[in-house]
């Protein structure tokens, strides 16, 4: 009788054996891991709604030259600076227009955003943008963390100052440059 | 003469005391000896640990420069072990790259295993398996079917990522970052 137990409990612990093994179900690996970074660059962008700004007829000797206004939109996008500045500048201030050989400078060109008061394009660069004696700063955007990313539309509004000035007939062009900068 | 009519009868008892010393052998035992291995599963990266993106395109598909290799290592009883999983997940699918003010989820995370389940990118926005892996926050990239045959093997895996910003909010500048896990699971 005590043999037949001692069989029995040898048995069940030899059919027990396997289930030790069981369950590599589950079985998990080690962690491995993939470090991710996508950076998103600052952008600083300026859109004006049309290239073309026009004044079909100039007057002499006055300051009511108002080419048709432009809209401006700028948009920036930083991790960092304290402002957006916005300057207009002529690469070459005393040909601002040019009508063969007959000059406008551009200290008779004024420049204004949002109904401001007119100022002439006679100011100095800034932060390397803009050319001595020939630019305007348009508006200047405070920013920080919560207004790094942004945009504001302007009007510009450009005019002829040609107040004691008698132009020659004729077509002047110029180009007026613009350009946003962060400090 | 009194130990010869003793002396006899000690030498009979002595004969059957031997006998008896012979049939007193001891009950046979038997112990039982068993030993287990292990079963062992790794995944190693061998190479695209790191993975960077430079210039972020808004709105578009950004695809991650190269692919990750990925080393899977196994020894199991294949009379235990159906299946070798492969699941890569994000611990946070909310959160899969943070950056300053503005998280990119997982399910903006695409992965690619031309050898493997997810043949074209999928978001890795699954389920976990097995335990392994977030709700929402996963892809299984393979599962091989283990038999005697592969019991104990490897195989190496490319996974190819893209970051799919199509119809996502622009992102404010800067970086974000993020970890990607790695894990295998048997089934």
């Amino acid at each position: 009788m005590r043999r037949l137990l001692r069989k029995a409990i040898t048995a069940a612990a030899v059919l027990m054996l396997p289930s030790t093994a069981v369950a590599q179900i589950g079985l998990t690996s080690n962690v491995a891991t993939v470090a991710l970074t996508a950076t998103k660059n600052a952008t600083l962008t300026v859109t004006p709604n049309a290239s073309t700004a026009t004044l079909a007829s100039i007057t002499d000797g006055s300051n009511v030259n108002n080419f048709t206004p432009v809209s401006l939109t700028t948009s920036w996008n930083l991790t960092a600076g304290s402002s957006v500045r916005l300057i207009g500048w002529f690469a070459t201030p005393a040909q601002a227009l040019v009508n063969g050989a007959n000059f406008i400078p551009s200290s008779k060109v004024e420049g204004r955003v949002n109904a401001a008061a007119y100022a002439p394009f006679t100011g100095a660069a800034l932060g390397g943008v803009g050319v001595a004696g020939g630019s305007l700063q348009l508006f200047s955007q405070a920013v920080a963390a919560g207004s790094f990313f942004g945009a504001r539309t302007d009007q510009l509004d450009l005019r002829l100052d040609l107040t004691g000035t008698t132009t020659f007939a004729g077509d002047y062009l110029g180009t007026l440059n613009l350009q946003a900068i962060v400090q | 003469m009194r130990f010869g009519r003793y002396g006899i009868g000690f030498l009979a008892l002595s004969a059957v005391f031997a006998f008896r010393a012979r049939e007193l052998s001891a009950q046979a035992q038997i112990i039982s000896l068993a030993a287990t291995a292990p079963g062992t599963l790794a995944v190693t990266v061998t190479s695209g640990a790191v993975q960077t993106i430079a210039g972020v395109t808004d709105n578009a598909v950004n695809s991650f420069p190269a692919p990750v290799v990925i080393q899977t290592d196994w020894n199991v009883n294949p009379g235990q072990t159906n299946t070798v999983d492969l699941i890569a997940y994000f611990s946070i699918p909310a959160q899969a790259l943070v950056g300053a003010t503005t998280q990119i989820p997982s399910s903006r995370v695409l992965g690619r295993v031309l050898t493997g389940t997810p043949t074209t990118f999928t978001a890795i926005a699954q389920n976990g398996i097995g335990g392994v892996g977030t709700a929402g926050g996963s892809l299984s990239l393979f599962a091989v079917t283990i038999t005697g045959a592969n019991k104990n093997a490897s195989r190496t895996d490319n996974l190819d990522l893209q970051l799919n910003l199509v119809g996502f909010p622009t992102l404010p500048a800067g970086a974000f970052t993020g970890v990607l896990n790695l894990r295998a699971v048997t089934q």
